[in-house]
């Protein structure tokens, strides 16, 4: 009897772990590329983007037992992504005890598509390099517009008003605006 | 030009890049690993140090043995005690986004000072009553302790050697915090300015 219920409880461990790994490959299937941007705007070279890309992945997976559909898997993803790259950015910022934004970061296009040609690739280049020299507070709100989220979900994943998004994206808009117009 | 037009010209040369260079999940597993080898480390190390005193205790006629066993116990106690104590309300922050999860780092640090000055008495504390039951049984009977202390054997030039390298980690860790926590705080006041615009 003992070792018939012991049997079943392994067995429902692990098919839970089957259920959140699957649940889990889904997430970073449908977030990938997207996670992988948002930490490229957190980070000033590849390997760091790919540290960060790991500690998000893992951050994922920690709370996934914890996820009970109060919001969409998008949202939840993004919240741990954008956590994750605060600890990053405070731990680069007390390593070089100054601001990482004045550090060029490295422009990269690995998936250069038939459509996407050099001039292509250099604006996306300036476009990921002027969201990287914005203050975080704008970064992280036009990052997530840009991924194409609205403004209740941006409020859940930084837990600030929609008004207050609404006003911290005019105002990155601008500053994006005017940087790439300077960069001309 | 029309700004929502430049917003979906931005989207879309945003969207381009869409490698996902690593392989995450192995290195999840990896890191899972790590976490659990971890806690089980600490365990260890309570059973190891606690269970093992205890024996020698029970195995020994000394009673300055039984001595050392309540002492280790004491420490661990207290060591555990304080790790649960400081680490109340800083497992999980007050609410799932960025604001409250900088909210949690800022305790977190905050913490973390307090517990390296916690660590530096404690470690004090067993330095001190080990060089006390040291000296007491010690085979050079009872040389005078400054003479006894300054480097007279081997096991004396480990404990020192080992206070050094103890407090010198203890000052980088601290550093490096207190630079953390300074981050923290200079961005924590940045995310409330821009809110407050």
């Amino acid at each position: 009897m003992v070792e018939i219920g012991s049997s079943t409880m392994a067995d429902r461990a692990s098919l839970d772990r089957a259920i959140l790994e699957q649940h889990f490959e889904r997430i970073l299937a449908a977030n990938g590329p997207a996670l992988s941007r948002l930490a490229a705007s957190y980070t000033n070279t590849l390997s760091d983007r790919d540290d960060l890309l790991q500690e998000i992945a893992f951050a994922i997976w920690q709370a996934l037992p914890r996820f009970r559909g109060e919001s969409s898997e998008r949202t939840f993803a993004f919240r741990i992504a954008h956590n994750r790259g605060i600890t990053y950015l405070t731990r680069a910022r007390s390593q070089t005890s100054g601001s990482i934004e004045d550090e060029e970061i490295e422009v990269h296009d690995p998936a250069p598509g038939p459509e996407s040609d050099l001039a292509q690739r250099q604006r996306a280049g300036k476009l990921r390099q002027a969201v990287h020299r914005l203050p975080v507070a704008y970064r992280q709100v036009i990052m997530l517009t840009l991924e194409g989220l609205g403004y209740k979900e941006i409020s859940e994943v930084l837990g600030i008003s929609e008004s207050n998004v609404g006003v911290r994206l005019n105002r990155a808009r601008q500053l994006l605006h005017d940087l790439l117009e300077n960069w001309k | 030009m029309n700004t929502d037009v430049e917003l979906e010209i931005w989207r879309e040369q945003w969207q381009r890049d869409t490698a996902v260079p690593v392989n995450l999940r192995r290195s999840v597993e990896r890191q899972s690993r790590l976490m659990k080898i971890g806690l089980l480390a600490d365990t260890v190390v309570t059973i190891v140090m606690g269970g093992g005193t205890t024996a020698w205790a029970l195995r020994s006629t000394d009673a300055d043995v039984a001595l050392v066993a309540v002492a280790t116990w004491v420490f661990l106690a207290a060591a555990w005690a304080f790790v649960l104590t400081a680490n109340r309300g800083l497992w999980a922050p007050s609410a799932l986004d960025t604001a409250a999860f900088v909210e949690l780092s800022v305790r977190r640090c905050q913490s973390a000072l307090t517990t390296i000055w916690f660590a530096g008495a404690l470690f004090l504390c067993e330095v001190a009553f080990g060089l006390g039951w040291g000296y007491k049984h010690s085979v050079q009977g009872h040389a005078p302790l400054g003479n006894w202390l300054w480097f007279s054997s081997l096991r004396i030039d480990i404990v020192w050697i080992c206070t050094v390298a103890f407090f010198g980690a203890m000052a980088w860790y601290r550093r490096k915090k207190r630079a953390e926590l300074t981050s923290l705080l200079k961005l924590r006041g940045e995310m409330t300015a821009q809110n407050s615009e």
